[in-house]
């Protein structure tokens, strides 16, 4: 009595089954042939100039005698001043070493630095003839402070190695960073940006939290008590820094 | 579904008629309940097949060897066992980029606790430093990991909030921001190794926080942990192109990574630990970057933690970094403007000196 409702269910269900079948194998199908596969969409590798990137110093330090480069050949100073005195009191009117850019501040007379006589040479205020690889001691003359750091290694660039018996160990001198004509350095280009993944590159500002639309207003983290009165200097305060 | 074959049967013996256009050998079976039972479990297979569908599309050395199964971990290992690590991974790199690496476990030295200084008057956001890691680190191009993360900051503040790393410029530096690189601070009490659950990442005795590569599970829990968002991850599978590759590497360093993997700065250690510098500072154009031993008194990091004004990121956490950021007493020079105009190209007149000199 009880078995003919279920024949009935039975019944339906198989019809059921019917379709649950050929749908689970055509899910498998598609699956296995036509479903994306999903990939992580990458943005495209920024292209830059890996010259960029010099593990080196910038400049070339002077050698004692100096060598300097005229015409592609290497020439003694001496080769041309042996000839040549020519009038140091004033920097106006070069008519050679035109190439060099002079932005050194007040110290702008060619013989503060070297020597009337010895082109070869550098001159100390007291008057005392150093070599050209000895110009830290003539840079110190000015940039005491800085000449400090630079002894106990907190100013400069050091290369090599960072232990100090270790033969590489080298700390650039003044001059292999700054050209001493014109010491402050320029600014340059930088590389490019990270790109996050994803979303390739981005708007600069994107992380700004001002920016962005989900942003939580600066004043609501204010503690209420302090509100009324804290409010207004640590917005100032941003605004400020911002500007 | 074959819970409802033997159903069928019992039903199949009761109701005569249905039963008796069913199978001659089996009585029980109708041809009904055959079939319903039949695309039913072929349904399942189907469906079993497709969601182990994945498995086709892996790559035939994306299942780890046996050798890799069963390496132990990187402090449990002998030196037989490192050996033979060291030999699969070479082989590895030898198949994927064509040059034998000079691959090697590197050790710690003894009476070394490395720190990093980096001089905030001196650094002009130029990320020389960042890419210089990348080229020297093995780091997957695309999609892009790097250590290294340039803030540029507004002057005034140090809320690290307002700092922004994808800015864009001709030139740097800007005049009204100032430049944080971000890397990883090799905490001496880092969160990040005590969150790892399986001690995939831990501290070194010259202090230098490390990653085995092949024991990480890649559940980013340490990324989680960093205050300092310093770990990266390979969510998909590094991109080195075959030139590209710094074959110059070590066990826990700059070795490539398979994907799933975590990854972070680690003070160059192929490099440091053998006496060289790390690859930033070399390529850093200013001299911002300090590197040395701490426990080295006349050491150029010792120096500045005597001699100059130091701070820490995030000191309030406690994480003890030792990664150090410092200042000039004076401040930075006044970033002029390029030079244009009638005084620039008239040097060394005595009245074009500019009145801001040294």
């Amino acid at each position: 009595m009880d078995h003919t409702p279920k024949r009935a269910d039975a019944t339906g269900g198989s019809r059921l089954a019917w379709l649950i079948g050929p749908a689970f194998l055509g899910l498998a199908a598609w699956f296995v042939w036509m479903a994306p596969w999903p990939r992580i969409p990458l943005g495209a590798t920024p292209a830059f100039d890996v010259g960029a990137i010099v593990p080196r110093p910038r400049l070339a330090v002077m050698t004692d005698p100096p060598q300097i480069d005229v015409g592609s050949y290497e020439h003694r100073c001496d080769d041309c001043h042996r000839l040549f005195k020519s009038s140091t009191e004033k920097t106006t009117g070069r008519v050679q070493h035109t190439e060099i850019v002079f932005n050194h501040g007040m110290n702008n007379r060619c013989s503060n630095c070297h020597d009337k006589e010895h082109r070869e040479k550098l001159v100390l205020r007291d008057g005392s003839l150093i070599s050209f690889p000895g110009a830290p001691l003539l840079c110190a003359q000015c940039h005491g402070t800085t000449f400090h750091d630079w002894e106990r290694g907190t100013h400069g660039k050091t290369l090599g190695s960072w232990e100090r018996d270790n033969p590489a160990f080298r700390r650039l001198t003044c001059v292999e960073c700054h050209d001493p004509h014109s010491p402050a350095f320029a600014p340059i280009a930088p590389l490019p940006a990270p790109h996050t993944l994803r979303m390739g590159p981005q708007q600069a500002e994107v992380e700004r939290r001002e920016a962005s639309p989900l942003a939580i207003p600066f004043e609501h983290h204010a503690e209420p008590g302090a509100a009324q009165d804290e409010v207004g200097t640590p917005g100032g305060a941003r605004e400020g820094g911002e500007g | 579904m074959t819970i409802r074959i033997w159903e069928g049967k019992a039903d199949g013996t009761r109701s005569g008629p249905m039963g008796s256009g069913g199978c001659a050998s089996r009585p029980g079976v109708t041809r009904r309940s055959f079939l319903r039972g039949a695309t039913g479990a072929l349904g399942g297979m189907a469906a079993l097949v497709a969601a182990l569908r994945p498995l086709k599309d892996l790559p035939q050395d994306a299942l780890p060897s046996l050798d890799q199964f069963l390496q132990k971990h990187y402090k449990e290992m002998s030196a037989s066992d490192m050996d033979r690590a060291l030999a699969r991974i070479r082989a590895d790199v030898e198949d994927r980029f064509g040059v034998t690496p000079n691959l090697r476990d590197v050790r710690p030295m003894e009476g070394v606790q490395f720190a990093y200084a980096l001089n905030l008057s001196r650094c002009i956001g130029c990320r020389r430093c960042v890419h210089a890691c990348v080229g020297e680190n093995n780091q997957s191009r695309s999609p892009e990991i790097q250590y290294i993360r340039v803030l540029e900051m507004p002057r005034g503040t140090i809320d690290l909030d307002q700092g922004n790393h994808h800015y864009e410029r001709a030139r740097v530096p800007d005049a009204e921001h100032y430049y944080l690189p971000v890397q990883c601070h090799q905490c001496a009490n880092p969160p990040c190794t005590k969150v790892c659950p399986v001690e995939a990442t831990w501290k070194e005795p010259d202090g230098i926080v490390v990653v085995d590569y092949d024991w990480c599970i890649g559940c980013r829990y340490c990324e989680a942990a960093c205050p300092y968002w310093a770990r990266r991850f390979n969510f998909a599978e590094p991109q080195i192109p075959r030139d590209k590759l710094n074959p110059d590497m070590s066990y826990l360093s700059n070795r490539p990574r398979p994907r799933g993997v975590m990854e972070k700065c680690h003070f160059c250690l192929h490099r440091t630990r053998e006496g060289r510098m790390p690859a930033c500072l070399e390529a850093c154009p200013v001299g911002a970057r300090k590197f040395g031993n701490v426990l080295d008194p006349e050491s150029e990091v010792s120096q500045i933690l005597k001699t100059k004004r130091v701070f820490v990121l995030k000191e309030e956490v406690g994480t003890l970094p030792r990664f150090f950021y410092y200042f000039d007493e004076r401040y930075p020079r006044a970033i002029e403007a390029e030079p244009t105009g009638p005084g620039a190209p008239e040097i060394g007149l005595p009245g074009s000196a500019s009145g801001a000199g040294a």
